[in-house]
C-alpha cells in the first residue's frame, strides 16, 4: 500500500523547530502561501501608487511601506481567523514572507505615480 | 470573487480621481507660485478611502486560506489515485446481470 503517492494530496514531514506540525498538507500549503503573495504584491502596488500621490519623498515613503506592511499582516492575521496553526506552518510566513518582494513593485509604482502627479 | 473584483476597481478609480485632483492643486500650486506642503484634506480622505477598498479587495480575492491540517474534515486523504495496478476486474461481481438501461449516477 506504501507504493504510490498521487499527484493529488501529498502530506510532508517537515520537523524544524519553529513548527509545531509533524505532517501537513503540503499542497494547500503552497496554495496559502501564493495567496499571501498576491495579496501583497497587490497591496505594494497601491501603496506606491498612494505614497506618490501624497508626495512623500525619501524616509517617509519607506516608513510608509512599513507601516501597510504591517497592516497587510494583520488584515492577513484576521482572514485566517486568528488561528495561525490552521492554515500554516509557522508565524514567520505570514508576518514576513512577502517584504522584500513587495518592497520593489512598492519603489517602482512609488517614483512613477509621484512623476506623474508632481511633476508632468 | 466578483464582488471583490469591483471593489477593487472602484478603489482604483478613486485612485485615479485623487490623482487627477493633485494634479489640478498642483497646477493652481504654480500659477499662485507657492510650496507643495501638503495635499490637501479632501485628496487624504479619498486617498485613504481607496486604500481601504483596495485592501478589502486584496484580502478577498486571492480566494480562500486552505486547512493544512491532516484530520480536519475536508482533508480526507483519498491517497489511490487512477492506478491500473490495484484495479482488479476479475471478481465476483460478474454474477451480476448487466443492467443495460442503468444510468450513471454520481
Amino acid at each position: 500500500m506504501a507504493g504510490h503517492s498521487g499527484s493529488g494530496s501529498s502530506e510532508k514531514k517537515s520537523s524544524n523547530g519553529v513548527n509545531e506540525l509533524l505532517t501537513f498538507n503540503a499542497e494547500n500549503m503552497q496554495s496559502n502561501m501564493k495567496t499571501i503573495y498576491y495579496s501583497r504584491t497587490f497591496l505594494s502596488i497601491i501603496g506606491g501608487v498612494v505614497a506618490g500621490i501624497l508626495g512623500f519623498t525619501g524616509l517617509k515613503g519607506f516608513i510608509f511601506y512599513v507601516l501597510l506592511m504591517a497592516f497587510t499582516s494583520v488584515g492577513l492575521i484576521a482572514k485566517a481567523k486568528f488561528s495561525i496553526h490552521t492554515y500554516f506552518d509557522s508565524w514567520n510566513r505570514v508576518l514576513i514572507d512577502g517584504f522584500l518582494g513587495g518592497l520593489m513593485s512598492f519603489v517602482l509604482f512609488w517614483t512613477f505615480a509621484y512623476d506623474i502627479a508632481h511633476i508632468f | 470573487m466578483g464582488l471583490g473584483f469591483t471593489i477593487g476597481f472602484i478603489g482604483v478609480l478613486i485612485l485615479f480621481h485623487a490623482a487627477y485632483s493633485t494634479i489640478q492643486y498642483r497646477t493652481l500650486l504654480k500659477i499662485t507660485e507657492e510650496e507643495f506642503s501638503g495635499s490637501p484634506l479632501i485628496v487624504v480622505i479619498e486617498l485613504t478611502l481607496g486604500l481601504l477598498l483596495c485592501t478589502w479587495a486584496a484580502l478577498n480575492v486571492p480566494g480562500k486560506f486552505l486547512c493544512i491540517l491532516p484530520d480536519s474534515d475536508e482533508n480526507r486523504i483519498v491517497s489511490l489515485p487512477g492506478n491500473l495496478d490495484f484495479m482488479i476486474f476479475n471478481h465476483r461481481g460478474k454474477i451480476f446481470p448487466v443492467e443495460m438501461n442503468e444510468r450513471l449516477r454520481h
